[in-house]
């Protein structure tokens, strides 16, 4: 009677656990993409260009693109991988070092058309002596500014596009004293925004050699070079240049932040044009904002100021779990192609490690395109952003010290350097 | 006359305090409400004013092309199972430790109740692991599993209580009228212990709809996620769409401030009941 | 017979088949049917959990099958892990201010409304509610709500011209912590003004009068006469909230992170984002901090159930 009752149970239990469990395994002939991306209509196109491409270059395969939000992607992937459950391809990016580190990755050195990237790309997404990703976007950091409230201010910036330290310093202030805020910047949703005003100008102080050492903790922060450039910074925070919430301000709100305010400058990567040129009702500058763009300023006693930052933004890698590499690996070909670089920048408005063709931009933004290429010609650049280089405890010390706590005023510089040597100087 | 007039302005004061501390404690719901039928635009103009054009197609729009269709099935095929198997493995525990007795009954007892005060950081990591190694990472039978797993020790401690108080004669007389334990149980146990039952099936409703932690870190494909982890998908990168959060919020709380509004006394009665002794 | 040759054997042989015999009346196969489907979950999905963890948390643990001992090397690390103990420092504080403020915060209410105002009813149904609500939808609700240039605290500062004392309320270290502790209140008072409420109405009938909330000497009535009559619950209540808040994990993260400068740091985000948001795949060190943490409740737990049951004794 009792195991009537136990065997009826055991039999519902089954059909329960058939009914809940996972869907079947995908067809063999279906590549999966997780990718960020899902809110700009500019990238969706571009993924859907390539997929075009690869099936009618790989009949009977098709693709399946799942678009996440780049903070959600990351923890998904982070588990997925773990649990042998990720996708084909994957949207990745060269800060995100646990991947390559870990195996996750298929070595790309010989699977990629390195011809049809730009020079500087392969080395930008090289760790332990392998290629990992395909990049679509890549960017140099730059300071956006509102022309016009510049122009109230009576400031002209030089051609190119840099002030000296004192000029920077001065600016700020002549901005305060006219009631215009001098920065929009946010920190509430991404590690690296806080970072701008202060490794930007340590880059320019170190010279490229120095500056890599302090990234991998070869140089001391209590290098008196170091200390100076985060002196600067906190006279920046201090003058009370930056807003009162950066510490909670998300990424999107600070674009809406430099827009809707009287705000003056605005630090961000190149690809701040992928949100800016959006319309207004989606988050983009409104009809008549007059956009400048100009870099870091010069430091005093700078070892290269004319050093400035080219980094990869993001791109594709292959999951060294998949089941489907030959088909992945024509997917990434179909994606680094020239001719896919340029719709890349065409439709997101801008710049791609592929190598591209900027004449194709068309519309009322060719002449930016025009001036960034030509911004490229007197640099010299270094190649990946701080994130790139540290892990760990050290990133996160960097996460909350350097990109929240000293934007925000929360440290002063001599406990940012105890700090930051604390969790990153291995000596050296 | 001075008291009369003391204790009126007493009673003004009490009731002063009472009105500010319900717009204290629902007015943000009803803040949120009113934002879920606005949109973005409307209220970064204004952020707290009313609502001028019921956006009704919002709720609809959250609901078919951002998927929380999806999530809300995910939600209550989870929770429903899940809720099931916690009653019926859950009474039948509960059952057999009130009314049997025998040598370690109270050990583990006192075990099971002693996890409820385990926090889940415990076994989160192991769980993990578990899930991955037996295929049901990023499963809704694992994530049943689990959520069984978690809530089994106060479902039992709130059904073992009312079963022990139900009186032994019953049971003796229906052993006398050659009733089978697990009839016993079936027929006569269970069904008496209704109002315990269905104060346990509210609780734990209530306590999974809003299950995050397990769920975040189990569950990773999208078409499996449960209704917290949707709620955070607006929270996006391009814009920050605060008119769709508040909807896809609305959405994920409406079930349960429905069952609210029809069972509010068993509710109360049945979250409280571990703390009145 | 068979009498007589039992009670010529000794004791233990005797005590022995006592017990056998005392085996035997028990219907085992019944008690397992209706046991074993619990203790299977319960065995699979929380005893060897917690076993598991305890064995990763002396091991190094990274993907793709790399495990290696490491001995108490994950322990040592801790003892050194300033962030670790800021975790600790942030939950204790937590565990401690928190339950003291929404049990006295519950406690008045349920006096509010046992000093029967109009629609007492209506208000109970209506103080209840946020405990039902999501942990997700409060964070961010609550968010909007301390948002620097549009949330009610800031703008209600401004219009009541307190302008200065506007602060990025989860941006700044001083603040994050405190406004988090203040948004559990928000969520929990209801749930304590309920069970203080039952109790206040289970008292006595003479208490009744004594708590009519007139003129003078109510405050004095309050805290000579009630609180000492529903102590028991009080104490409950307060337990209950130190346990509860030394979980708390989905408000934190939705909400600030551990951040800004790891002043909302609890045990709980550091032990998720050590396994799960840290650059390196280990899962041995999370695992040790669970461990440790783990032990703490242990005793705390002990601690209390131990005093708790002290007190009853000498109350008789």
């Amino acid at each position: 009677m009792l195991w009537r009752h136990m065997a009826r149970l055991g039999a519902m239990a089954l059909a329960a656990f058939v009914a809940l469990s996972a869907p079947a395994a995908a067809q063999s002939k279906e590549i999966t993409i997780w990718t960020m991306g899902g809110d700009q209509p500019g990238w969706i196109k571009w993924l859907d260009a390539i997929s075009t491409n690869f099936q009618k270059n790989n009949p009977g395969a098709t693709v399946k693109i799942t678009y996440y939000d780049k903070s959600a992607l990351l923890v998904a992937l982070r588990t997925a991988l773990r649990a042998g459950q990720g996708p084909d391809i994957l949207y990745t990016e060269p800060d995100q070092l646990e991947f390559p580190d870990n195996g996750y990755l298929k070595a790309l050195d010989d699977i990629v058309n390195w011809g049809n990237m730009q020079p500087w790309v392969r080395g930008g997404w090289t760790r332990k002596g392998h290629a990992w990703g395909v990049p679509c976007s890549a960017y140099t950091n730059e300071i956006y500014y509102n022309k016009r409230l510049m122009r109230e201010l009576g400031v002209t910036i030089p051609p190119n596009g840099q002030l000296t330290q004192a000029q920077f310093i001065d600016l700020i202030k002549k901005a305060k004293a006219a009631g215009i805020e001098p920065f929009s910047l946010g920190t509430g949703d991404r590690p690296f925004t806080g970072a701008y005003l202060s490794f930007e100008p340590m880059l320019r102080k170190l010279g490229p050699d120095d500056y890599k050492k302090l990234l991998e903790g070869k140089l001391s922060y209590a290098d008196p070079r170091v200390v100076e450039v985060l002196k600067f910074t906190k006279e920046i925070v201090d003058l009370g240049a930056l807003p009162k919430s950066v510490a909670t301000l998300s990424l999107t709100d600070s674009y809406a932040y430099f827009f809707n305010r009287r705000v003056l400058m605005f630090p961000q990567g190149t690809w701040y044009t992928q949100r800016a040129f959006a319309p207004p009702e989606k988050g983009g500058q409104p009809a008549d904002f007059e956009m400048g763009i100009m870099t870091y300023p010069a430091m005093d006693g700078g070892a290269c100021n004319e050093c400035k930052t080219l980094a990869i933004g993001g791109g594709y890698a292959i999951n060294a779990d998949t089941k489907n590499i030959t088909l992945a690996s024509a997917f990434l070909k179909e994606l680094g192609t020239p001719e896919m670089g340029t719709l890349w920048v065409v439709n997101n408005f801008s710049q791609s490690g592929i190598k591209f063709d900027a004449n194709q931009v068309t519309g009322p933004h060719k002449a930016y395109f025009q001036a960034l290429e030509q911004m490229k010609d007197n640099a010299k650049f270094f190649i990946g952003i701080p994130l790139n280089f540290v892990s760990g405890t050290c990133r996160e010390a960097f996460v909350q010290v350097i990109n929240v706590g000293l934007p925000a005023g929360l440290v002063t510089v001599e406990d940012a350097v105890k700090r930051m040597n604390a969790a990153c100087y291995t000596g050296g | 006359m001075a008291g009369l007039a003391a204790k009126l302005a007493t009673r003004t004061g009490l009731l002063l305090v009472v009105v500010l501390y319900t717009l204290y404690a629902v007015g943000p719901m009803v803040w949120l409400a009113a934002m879920s039928l606005r949109t973005t635009n409307e209220i970064n103009l204004d952020h707290y004013g009313l609502p001028t054009v019921f956006h009704w197609s919002k709720y609809w729009q959250a609901w078919s092309t951002s998927t929380y269709e999806t999530y809300f099935w995910n939600s209550v095929i989870v929770v429903g199972a899940s809720v099931t198997v916690l009653t019926l493995v859950g009474s039948m525990a509960a059952f057999c430790l009130a009314r049997y007795r025998f040598p370690g009954n109270r050990i583990v007892f006192l075990v099971l109740f002693s996890t409820i005060l385990l926090p889940p950081q415990i076994t989160i990591i192991s769980l993990f692991q578990i899930m991955v190694e037996y295929q049901l990472f990023n499963s809704r039978l694992g994530l049943v599993l689990v959520y069984v797993g978690t809530q089994l020790p106060l479902t039992i401690y709130l059904l073992e209580g009312f079963f022990r108080r139900l009186p032994q004669d019953l049971f003796d007389a229906a052993k006398v009228d050659g009733y089978s334990d697990f009839e016993i149980f079936w027929r006569i146990a269970f069904p008496m212990a209704a109002p315990a039952i269905v104060t346990t099936v509210i609780v734990n409703f209530i306590l999974l709809w809003n299950e995050f932690l397990y769920a975040v870190v189990l569950i990773t494909d999208d078409k499996a996620r449960t209704l917290p982890l949707g709620v955070q998908k607006f929270m996006g990168d391009q814009f920050s769409d605060i008119g769709m959060i508040a909807t896809g919020a609305m959405i994920s709380i409406l079930p349960v401030i429905i069952v609210y509004a029809f069972f509010s006394e068993k509710i109360i009665q049945g979250m409280t009941a571990g703390a009145v002794k | 017979m068979a009498e007589a040759r039992i009670d010529a054997s000794p004791a233990i042989h005797r005590g022995g088949r006592a017990i056998f015999a005392g085996w035997r009346r028990h219907p085992w196969g019944v008690i397992g049917a209706f046991l074993v489907p619990a203790l299977a979950f319960y065995v699979a999905l929380t005893i060897y959990p917690v076993l598991r963890t305890l064995y990763n948390s002396v091991q190094q643990i990274l993907p793709r099958g790399r495990e290696k001992y490491v001995g108490f090397e994950n322990y040592a690390a801790l003892v050194g892990d300033p962030t670790f103990w800021k975790g600790i420092l942030n939950t204790a504080i937590w565990a401690f201010i928190s339950p003291i403020a929404d049990v006295a915060l519950g406690l008045i209410l349920a006096l509010c409304l046992y000093a029967r105002v109009p629609l007492r009813r209506f208000f109970r149904v209506a103080w209840f509610t946020p405990v039902l609500i999501s942990y997700v939808v409060v964070a961010i609700m609550w968010t909007w709500i301390y948002n620097y240039d549009w949330g009610i605290v800031n703008l209600g500062l401004n219009a009541v011209g307190l302008g200065d004392w506007r602060h990025s309320w989860l941006g700044e270290p001083r603040y994050a912590l405190g406004a988090l502790i203040f948004v559990d209140i928000w969520k929990w008072a209801g749930f304590n003004m309920i069970v203080c409420l039952a109790a206040l109405h289970s008292l006595p009938s003479e208490v009744i009068e004594a708590s009519e909330l007139d003129n003078c000497g109510w405050f004095a009535k309050l805290f000579f006469v009630i609180i000492p009559m529903i102590r028991s619950t009080l104490v409950a209540l307060l337990v209950l909230g130190v346990i509860g808040k030394m979980k708390v994990f989905d408000l934190v993260w939705i909400m600030t992170k551990g951040g800004p400068m790891w002043s909302t740091e609890t045990v709980s985000t550091y032990v998720y984002k050590r396994a799960f948001e840290w650059s390196t795949f280990d899962l041995g060190y999370p695992s040790a901090i669970a461990t440790v943490w783990f032990a703490v409740m242990l005793a705390l737990v002990i601690t209390i159930t131990v005093a708790l049951r002290q007190r009853e004794k000498l109350e008789y």
